[in-house]
């Protein structure tokens, strides 16, 4: 020959992207993933940083009926920066609708013998109304603390007029130490969305994976392949290299979306971090390159085996829930990080993700590690692949 | 040059191929005559070697297909009753790759993709991805790609299904150039006509075996029957490819 000879899988491999390419199904899927997860991230991140960041600035919203005979209690929860609003008396059924709009913590009602029970030093009736499916249990909580410590203070004065002291009323005095790493405590938060960035590798490249195998057979295009002087092998290859390349652009794209995401989100208010420079970045994509091909060959060599579109599809859901295992169970476990978890794919990728967004350095086996294990089992798809295609019984089902 | 000695094959129960036996030769062109379920199908995949014979020799130009079938099939150009196009390449991309396969250079395959357009016809659909291409034309595209990389061995499965008088008249017209070229071209077919009008030979299958190999008048003359179709009939021993 006077030419060289291209390299068949890689013939194979152009023509299946140039078909992909032109397919809007698989565009559409593509850029709707890669938009949809960090966007998704970007908006739970925010109302997590909102809700974190609304107490202080607006306080607590609080309505109390009657407050005219408790001035100084009142006094106290301004104070405290409660927004304290007075309303005239009102009945059962127009708290409850008051307090589902969902606006205030809870409403305070001092009852009509609220002053002269006060007066004879007997307990006074109080009542506080609150939704507990509101998710505003923290600041009821520091409402009632405002309560107690109030009740205490008017407790203690009594005792005191009556020649008692009021230390009586504090058997214990009780410090908190806390111990817990915000940091880390962020980490594992943080790390479940990292995480989720790399559940739809397995998507990007499906569709394409199952048309250009079980699509291929379903349309009896793939009897006139075969019969190429082409080997099963380098078909099988340039298939799973396709397949791989649109999952590791889709991640690509996907990675760069959510890292302008996360850079653009004020973390620190809740004690996130994102310390992740672009070659960082590059860095992850990189050590993800395994997983793309780990999933494409899955893919391949599991539609190989479907005769049609549709039956591929209904195994691929089987293959779709893999990837999401490692990052439901072990979170469940509440291990930290050991060096195992990155002998585990998606496990590994997300554990190494989420140190270096937490500015950790990363040893090379931690690296090594995280390629190692797909790639063998990539090499182990595609070599049953190839050796199923070329076998007799394929032949004669195609 | 093709031939075929004594080939079985066996799938579990089922005996496809119980005795084939033919040669075809350069500059002919052979007619593979058979009910449905003679096994066509087994024999042309045993020929280029994706399925493996329990007995027999198979030789493609001196090549076993099952010692090396991917040089047996870089002399063949096989065309089966599926076309196998992509609905998203075009006419000339779809050569392109089957061109690149085959191991021909760019350059050649230009200069191919030319040669095929003008003797197939397929100016009007050349640039056109294949989606929407009717019968006819799908098989004429099927058609260039097995003649694309110049094989001397080609096995045409029923190539005019589907095709207007036209059309037909011009693919008989280019199998004829083949054959002057000295291709060697197995043609599996129903149409009569087209064996008496085109080939040289005559080789009918029945139930896996060979019953017949010569010229179609030889055949006439050895049944003793004046019409090629009821010589058939007669070769295969029943009405059942009527009745199937």
């Amino acid at each position: 020959m006077k030419h060289k000879k291209p390299m068949l899988w890689l013939v194979v491999m152009n023509k299946e992207l140039l078909e992909a390419l032109r397919e809007k199904r698989t565009l559409t899927m593509l850029l709707m993933l890669t938009l949809l997860y960090p966007a998704l991230v970007g908006l739970f991140l925010h109302t997590m940083i909102e809700r974190g960041t609304r107490t202080e600035k607006a306080g607590i919203e609080l309505v109390v009926i009657g407050g005219a005979q408790a001035p100084n209690l009142l006094a106290q929860l301004r104070e405290k920066s409660v927004n304290v609003r007075e309303r005239g008396p009102m009945a059962d059924a127009d708290i409850k609708a008051l307090l589902s709009e969902k606006k205030v913590v809870g409403v305070l009602r001092l009852g009509s013998e609220f002053g002269a029970y006060y007066a004879a030093a007997r307990p006074a009736p109080i009542e506080l109304w609150f939704d507990s499916s509101l998710e505003k249990g923290e600041q009821r909580l520091e409402l009632e603390a405002i309560l107690r410590t109030y009740a205490n203070g008017i407790a203690g004065a009594r005792l005191a007029a009556h020649g008692v002291s009021p230390v009586v009323l504090s058997p214990l005095r009780l410090e908190r130490y806390d111990t817990g790493d915000a940091a880390a405590g962020a980490g594992k938060r943080v790390s479940l969305f990292l995480g989720m960035f790399f559940m739809p590798v397995a998507l990007f490249g499906l569709s394409m994976a199952i048309d250009s195998t079980a699509g291929e057979r379903e349309r009896r295009s793939l009897e006139v392949l075969m019969a190429q002087p082409m080997r099963a092998r380098d078909l099988v290859t340039g298939k799973w290299l396709a397949a791989s390349a649109l999952a590791a652009l889709g991640l690509t794209l996907e990675l760069i979306v959510a890292h302008g995401v996360l850079s653009l989100l004020p973390l620190e208010e809740i004690n996130l971090t994102w310390r992740v420079s672009l070659p960082m970045l590059a860095l992850v994509i990189a050590a993800a390159l395994p997983l793309c091909l780990l999933v494409g060959a899955a893919q391949v060599a599991m539609a190989l085996n479907s005769k049609t579109f549709k039956e591929a599809q209904a195994s691929a859901g089987i293959l779709l829930t893999l990837p999401m295992l490692p990052l439901i169970v072990i979170p469940m476990l509440d291990l930290s990080t050991q060096p195992w978890m990155y002998a585990v794919p998606v496990l590994a990728n997300q554990t190494m993700f989420q140190s270096i967004a937490a500015g950790q350095a990363l040893g090379a086996e931690a690296y090594l590690l995280t390629c190692m294990l797909p790639l063998l089992l990539a090499g182990v798809a595609v070599a049953f692949a190839a050796r199923r295609m070329k076998s007799e019984q394929y032949v004669m089902g195609i | 040059m093709i031939e075929v000695t004594d080939i079985y094959k066996r799938f579990g129960e089922v005996e496809a191929l119980a005795g084939v036996s033919f040669s075809a030769a350069n500059g002919r062109a052979t007619a593979l005559l058979g009910p449905n379920g003679a096994g066509k199908t087994t024999l042309m995949r045993t020929l280029v070697g994706l399925v493996s014979r329990d007995r027999g020799a198979v030789s493609i130009d001196g090549i076993d297909p099952a010692a090396d079938p991917l040089e047996a099939r870089r002399s063949i150009g096989l065309l089966t009753d599926q076309f196998g196009l992509y609905e998203r390449l075009s006419t000339r991309e779809y050569l392109r790759y089957f061109g690149q396969i085959n191991g021909m250079s760019k350059a050649a395959i230009a200069r191919r993709t030319d040669e095929v357009t003008a003797l197939l016809g397929l100016d009007d659909i050349l640039d056109r991805p294949c989606k929407g291409f009717s019968q006819g034309q799908r098989i004429k595209v099927a058609l260039a790609r097995t003649l694309l990389h110049r094989p001397r061995n080609l096995l045409l499965d029923e190539p005019t299904r589907g095709l207007d008088v036209m059309s037909t008249r011009a693919l008989r017209r280019a199998l004829a150039a083949l054959r002057a070229e000295g291709c060697c071209i197995i043609l599996a077919t129903h149409v009569m006509q087209e064996v008496t009008g085109l080939c040289d030979d005559v080789i009918v299958i029945a139930k896996g075996r060979t019953v017949a190999q010569g010229a179609p008048d030889e055949l006439c003359r050895q049944t003793g029957i004046a019409s090629l179709e009821d010589a058939f009939v007669h070769l295969v021993g029943t009405d059942e490819g009527i009745a199937a």
